[in-house]
């Protein structure tokens, strides 16, 4: 297959371009740890970002989707695939060069808790990346995290005090500015707001938004919840098993979603809304295991559509069945819902 | 004025006829730490009554979970300690039970579901044994009996091949299939009352909608009260029958489920509510509630929300507004409630209050 989902845009080269990503984990067994299978977490993901797009890649436990961010920064070494920054090849790059790269690729992750160490003062944490990259001297460092700081939000007296210091929201602040302190051009968000408060995610999301937009960010932005995910994305990605089944701009993906997993996974986000119990497609079944996924179609059988022959035995291509909206089902032509 | 004060509680009106299986009363939990008193439940009063659904909504440390604990008495002693209130079960107070009285009530009468199955189950039994372990430490049946009721409980709550799941071990489950045997456990008594704390929380979207739908099948087959706690308000409009909003360690906002979101009164059900992205419903910004929720050893004086609240007034920091009935069944906590309800300001932050006709 050698179309790749492209964005609309067109013109402009995109400031990242995945082909055919792929992570398989080893699963090792007995005395001598002989590989007795392959965990396919990524099986051939392709998709591109344009500068200043909001990607959404969703999915549920299991799918991939933070193997994927992950592997896109080299965090997690991708077993084969492409991964272009700016028409670079980050796959197989050497470690130093790789290094300069990073400045321009950044993470924010899921749990504020663990993602901050604890020894370090929150200026260090934040003043560590001028000193690895070596951006500002100290007392221009000291001046970038001032500045940081309160640009997501937080006083510049905050810098001197520990991570344990501070409610979640305010350590997801200070995980943002940490990431944004070498200016990056791509932000990869790893859950960013799923462990925090109701009342609490409504501000980082409000953040990361006006950051977008000032600074002209492009984000991959993971999550797991469709309904944040709509809020901040141009274009949503939906994964099952390692695959994406479902990639389309925010308002078709949500309007007119043709993959019956896509489908699935909208109705079954309860609505803050009594009585407006929609016509619920309750998935059979639980996900099943990456190391030994279904044959053909990876959702044949939890699919309401699965016709017991065809979809058991062709995987379905990732394919364009209009400009823009790209899915992987036999039947996507006719899977509508009225 | 509308309003007429409250002694015992929310819908203390409702017909005679329909007995609370649980009343809760005036509680209050406290803990003792070297930083101080946590006062973690102040005040709560609610009652459920057979067959219906009460939701409990609020964000971490609003006393929720505590609330919960508190019903089965098990808050950890010391710190923590139930200082005030009743608790009554059928007409029993479970505050000043006996632990021997308390040991048959759980698990028996009331039960409990957590939100995390992996470390709820205990890991070095088959979930068989865990089930028939409340079967046969309540009902005083034989193993064999007890096996068969087990083997009927997974089949129940839908797990597929009981005969063979029965003898597995949790790290042999998924984590819905985990959080199935947790179900079969906390049911297998046919309680009167189900606490489930956050059930579908650690779970993924489309599991979640299997395990709401196997509470209501089990609540309408089985007949028994559950007291929802989560912090979803979408969990919460889809299940509940009645809601509690809860912050500072108290009950906000009380009314049945449709009067909650239709005509929302308090300020902070406004901030969760408009808070959450609504699917299909795009917005430029999303509207917030501003600053964190309290250190719960130093709640602010006054009303415990005015600092986030986008209503507060001089007089809410000074004065600690009571929970007043302002429509039977409809309770609020806040003293600007009666401008909410007649439309002069917004329980919305961030939204312009329309203007009365009058005006």
């Amino acid at each position: 297959m050698s179309a790749e989902p492209v964005t609309g845009a067109g013109k402009e080269p995109p400031l990242l371009e995945v082909t055919d990503l792929v992570k398989h984990f080893p699963i090792r067994k007995g005395l001598l740890s002989r590989v007795v299978g392959q965990v396919r977490a990524v099986d051939g993901v392709s998709f591109s970002l344009a500068k200043g797009e909001v990607l959404g890649l969703v999915g549920e436990s299991g799918c991939g989707k933070t193997t994927t961010g992950r592997s896109i920064l080299r965090l997690i070494e991708p077993t084969s695939g492409s991964v272009k920054f700016e028409g670079r090849e980050i796959v197989g790059m050497p470690k130093s060069e790789l290094r300069a790269l990073r400045r321009q690729m950044q993470i924010i992750f899921q749990d504020p808790y663990s993602s901050l160490n604890p020894r370090l003062t929150v200026g260090s944490i934040i003043g560590e990346a001028f000193a690895i990259h070596k951006t500002a001297n100290r007392k221009q460092a000291r001046e970038n995290v001032a500045e940081l700081l309160r640009f997501v939000g937080l006083s510049p007296d905050h810098a001197r005090r520990y991570p344990h210091e501070f409610s979640g929201g305010q350590r997801q602040r200070i995980g943002v500015a940490r990431a944004l302190a070498v200016n990056p051009k791509l932000i990869v968000a790893d859950e960013p707001v799923s462990a925090l408060d109701v009342s609490i995610q409504a501000q980082i999301l409000n953040l990361l938004q006006d950051l977008q937009e000032r600074l002209g960010l492009t984000y991959l932005f993971v999550a797991h919840d469709l309904s944040v995910v709509e809020h901040i994305s141009d274009r949503v990605a939906v994964m099952y098993l390692g695959k994406i089944v479902e990639l389309a701009d925010r308002v078709t993906t949500y309007a007119d979603p043709r993959h019956p997993y896509t489908q699935a996974l909208l109705s079954a986000i309860p609505v803050a809304r009594p009585g407006a119990k929609k016509s619920r497609i309750v998935l059979k079944g639980d996900v099943p295991s990456p190391a030994r996924p279904p044959s053909g179609c990876r959702f044949h059988p939890r699919c309401r559509l699965a016709d017991g022959d065809r979809c058991a035995r062709e995987e379905p291509a990732l394919r364009e069945i209009t400009p823009g909206h790209w899915v992987a089902c036999h039947y996507a032509e006719v899977s509508a819902l009225k | 004025m509308s309003e007429t004060r409250t002694e015992a509680g929310p819908r203390a009106g409702a017909p005679a006829s329909v007995q609370p299986v649980l009343e809760v009363r005036d509680l209050r939990t406290h803990f003792f730490t070297d930083d101080g008193v946590v006062k973690a439940v102040n005040g709560v009063s609610f009652q459920v009554f057979p067959g219906e659904t009460i939701g409990v909504v609020g964000e971490s440390g609003c006393g929720k979970s505590v609330t919960a604990l508190s019903i089965l008495r098990l808050i950890p002693s010391p710190p923590g300690k139930i200082v005030g209130g009743q608790i009554l079960y059928k007409g029993k107070d479970l505050v000043t039970a006996s632990e021997p009285e308390m040991r048959k009530i759980r698990g028996n009468d009331i039960s409990m579901i957590f939100q995390e199955p992996m470390t709820s189950l205990n890991p070095v039994y088959t979930c068989g044994d865990q089930i028939m372990e409340a079967i046969r430490l309540h009902q005083g049946v034989s193993k064999r009996e007890a096996r068969s009721r087990a083997i009927e409980m997974l089949k129940l709550v839908g797990i597929p091949l009981p005969e063979q799941r029965v003898d597995e071990y949790p790290h042999q489950l998924s984590g819905g299939m985990r959080q199935r045997v947790m179900i079969a456990m906390a049911l297998s008594c046919h309680p009167s009352v189900l606490i489930a704390d956050e059930p579908t929380t650690a779970l993924d979207v489309t599991i979640q909608a299997q395990i709401l739908e196997l509470l209501e099948r089990l609540q309408a087959e089985l007949g028994m009260a559950i007291i929802m706690i989560t912090h979803d308000l979408g969990v919460v409009a889809e299940v509940a029958d009645h809601v509690a909003v809860m912050y500072g360690g108290q009950i906000q906002e009380y009314a049945d489920v449709q009067t909650l979101f239709d005509r929302t009164t308090h300020p902070y059900t406004g901030g969760l509510l408009a808070s959450i992205p609504k699917l299909g419903e795009s917005v430029e910004r999303l509207r917030v509630i501003p600053g964190a929720v309290p250190n719960p050893v130093d709640f602010p004086p006054g009303c415990t929300y005015h600092p986030r609240c986008h209503l507060a007034i001089d007089e809410c920091a000074k004065v600690e507004p009571e929970l007043l009935e302002y429509d039977p069944g409809h309770l609020v906590r806040c003293l600007r409630a009666n401008e909410v309800r007649s439309g002069r300001v917004s329980p919305f932050p961030g939204r312009v209050a329309e203007q009365s006709e009058a005006s």
